[in-house]
């Protein structure tokens, strides 16, 4: 008799296969203001659609294999397949339908495209788990990945998808916003950090205060981020008008100032609470020993307390990291820049594609910081 | 050899009094067992001879000098202490646990692995556990790892807190008889913590019974197995067994006399009257011959030489 051991995977399989025959994979229209016509994906070219098909059917009598490791295997190998075969599809069929001489034409990736892609990431992410990769496996997963993507792009496949249309149009500001992106998280981090720590260290031992730290932080997680960004325009323009030298080094109420203090206060909590549980789970006995045989309060918290709380100061750091590329997005509401300058200007003009090109690359980036986290918790927990 | 001294020792934690007046002389190169019901103030006690714990009234002296008085890290440092629930290190292996006190003190590296090497040899340890983490290990070798990181810098004193409450008996009697072995060749002041009296009979040179924060009675485990301050100690030292847990303690030479009636068997010396009484037991016989280690005889045994010296030894337990 068979069994099915992942019911995760046939899900998967069905709803991709709703979707790939009831949601457009593409969707055309002849502007931007006029109204789209839905393009299924059995408009595309016959291989390429029936390599998204395979893959996706792969999923049952992969869902029905017995050893845990061959599944997660194999469902690796059948989800980077989907995922290349649907970026192929897009492009072809885009290529398909966009005659050249009609520069105004759109070709969008629509809800299909999305949820096969999107079921294609989630099967490989979760296979990749179930597989235990190990870090040298994991790296070259996705260097596969991202390889088979720069080797199709570099052949042109995507030129006729509005996406690329918006990206090629904006490619010089796209790289400045990114960059800019990240140096507001990494900027807003290292104060979250040169903040976080001395405060960690002075509520250790202290709980009285350690309560009023931690419940003020976690109202400011509270605040809704656009009003904390409008929050901070306030006192800080007030301030760089009043000291002329906290003027002269940038900070002023609207740019890069306000934004990254916004999302450093939005770090704290997460960084502080995370650290300070980690230094607090180190068991008792331990510390005693240490302080028993004659460990100093600095060797104490370097040798004994630190290294037993990295784990956990690591998580609270992953998630505080993609959290902040998530909320750095809406900086650019305030004049800060990043990658949120293509949303809200996207949201401006009714162009779902100039959205799209600055929400993917922050997931993007939100997905390669989780994996680099991994991979250095990895490590670290040996 | 540094002597230890509690002088009218009191500590409180909230309303609980962990101490009351507790006075002790532990002389240097002593075995002092504290024992005591749970909660009684042992590990209390213990721990104000490292300063982790510092007296509300009263003094702790350690050679002399007030313990409060010190710098407590210096001090520790110079103290083996082996913690109740063990405490080992868990990111450092077997070998950098044993090292740390050493590595604290500033030894250089070859010296420092010497040490290892010597103490896993003392406790023990196989080479191959060194290199492990303590998550690695069973509890047993936990033990032996957290015996040997308190030995390895050659302290003076020793503090050990329920060392070997976690072992089973085979494991439990090995490691007693190493550490009577490490005291008697080395003279270290040792203070030891149990729960367990056939424990403290063995390993004690002086014991110190506790109740309730206070000292109830301290001397030579003989002694107090013969005079049981109160009917506590007594209770506490084994109810209806205290006879038998003395002819443990006692030697057959200390009731042999040197007489001839014919007896069968044949006892050495140093055994202990218990085992007198069992080889008796075992072969039916009333009566053994005493011979020394040597083999040479000494006398005789009789039945009744174990059971009137007995009686008149506790007359005043049972009183
Ligand atoms: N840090 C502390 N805070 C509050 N109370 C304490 C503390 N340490 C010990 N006590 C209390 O002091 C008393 C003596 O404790 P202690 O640990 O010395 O007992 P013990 O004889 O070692 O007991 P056990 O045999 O169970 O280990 C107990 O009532 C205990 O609850
Ligand atoms: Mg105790």
């Amino acid at each position: 008799m068979t069994k099915v051991h992942d019911r995760v995977l046939v899900l998967l399989c069905c709803v991709g296969l709703v979707t790939t025959f009831f949601a457009p994979f593409l969707d055309q229209a002849p502007n931007r203001l006029a109204s789209s016509t839905p393009l299924p994906l059995l408009n595309a070219p016959g291989f390429e659609a029936g390599a998204v098909i395979l893959g996706l059917g792969l999923f049952m009598p992969i869902a029905l294999l017995t050893s845990d490791r061959v599944r997660s295997l194999a469902t690796i190998g059948a989800s980077v397949l989907l995922l290349w075969a649907c970026l192929a599809a897009a492009g072809h069929l885009a290529a398909l339908r966009a005659p050249s001489g009609t520069p105004a034409m759109r070709l969008s990736l629509g809800p299909s495209f999305w949820s096969l892609a999107g079921i294609a990431v989630l099967a490989l992410l979760d296979a990749a788990q179930r597989a235990r990769l190990g870090l040298g496996a994991r790296l070259g997963l996705v260097g596969l990945v991202v390889a088979g993507f720069i080797l199709m792009a570099r052949a042109g496949t995507f030129d006729s998808l509005s996406l690329t249309k918006e990206f090629l149009a904006h490619r010089a500001e796209f790289a400045t916003e990114l960059w800019r992106h990240l140096a507001l998280v990494c900027a807003a981090l290292l104060l979250a950090f040169v903040v976080g720590v001395p405060l960690v260290l002075a509520i250790l031992r202290n709980d009285a205060l350690r309560g009023v730290v931690l419940a003020s932080l976690g109202i400011v997680q509270t605040i809704p981020s656009i009003a904390l960004f409008g929050l901070l325009m306030v006192p800080l323009s007030s301030l760089a008008s009043a000291v002329p030298v906290v003027k002269a080094i940038g900070v002023e109420g609207v740019g890069p100032a306000p934004a990254i203090i916004a999302l450093a206060l939005y770090s704290l909590f997460p960084l502080v609470r995370g650290f300070t549980v980690g230094l607090a789970e180190v068991p008792f006995a331990v510390k005693d020993a240490a302080r028993g045989l004659g460990f100093d309060r600095r060797r104490m918290l370097l040798e004994i307390e630190l290294p037993l709380a990295l784990p956990a100061l690591l998580s609270g750091l992953r998630v505080v990291t993609i959290q902040a590329i998530g909320l750095a997005a809406v900086a650019a509401l305030i004049g800060a820049g990043g990658l949120g300058t293509f949303v809200f200007q996207g949201i401006g003009q009714y162009a779902l594609d100039l959205v799209l090109l600055g929400a993917i690359p922050i997931v993007l980036l939100a997905l390669a910081a989780d994996l680099a986290f991994q991979l250095v918790i990895g490590v670290v927990r040996r | 050899m540094k002597p230890i001294a509690f002088h009218a020792v009191g500590k409180s934690f909230g309303a609980t009094h962990a101490l009351c007046d507790f006075s002790l002389e532990i002389p240097g190169g002593a075995f002092c067992v504290l024992i005591g019901p749970s909660g009684c103030g042992k590990s209390t006690a213990l721990r104000m001879i490292n300063a982790m714990i510092l007296p509300d009234q009263g003094r702790v002296t350690v050679g002399g000098e007030d313990v409060a008085r010190l710098d407590p890290v210096e001090h520790r440092r110079h103290i083996g202490y082996v913690i109740q629930s063990v405490g080992l290190f868990p990111h450092w292996t077997v070998a950098q646990n044993i090292a740390a006190v050493p590595r604290l003190l500033g030894w250089s590296k070859p010296k420092q692995a010497d040490r290892v090497e010597e103490m896993a040899g003392l406790l023990g340890i196989e080479p191959a556990l060194l290199e492990r983490y303590p998550h690695e290990l069973s509890g047993g070798q936990q033990q032996r790892a957290g015996v040997a990181r308190a030995l390895a810098a050659d302290p003076e004193i020793i503090l050990m807190d329920e060392p070997f409450a976690a072992l089973d008996p085979t494991s439990r009697a090995t490691l007693q008889a190493e550490l009577e072995r490490i005291h008697a060749r080395s003279g270290k002041t040792i203070v030891f913590v149990t729960h367990d009296m056939d424990e403290a009979l063995r390993l004690a040179t002086q014991m110190v019974v506790m109740d309730r924060g206070h000292l109830v009675q301290s001397g030579a485990p003989i002694e107090i197995l013969r005079h049981p301050a109160n009917s506590l100690v007594g209770a506490f030292l084994g109810g209806g067994s205290i006879h038998m847990r003395l002819l443990d303690r006692l030697a057959v030479r200390e009731r042999s006399t040197p007489r001839r009636t014919g007896a069968t068997g044949a006892i050495a010396a140093g055994a202990s009257l218990r085992q007198a009484l069992d080889l008796m037991l075992a072969t039916g016989s009333t009566r053994l011959a005493v011979v020394d280690e040597d083999g040479t005889w000494r006398g005789e045994i009789h039945i009744g030489d174990i059971i009137a010296g007995g009686e008149a030894g506790t007359s005043d337990a049972s009183a």
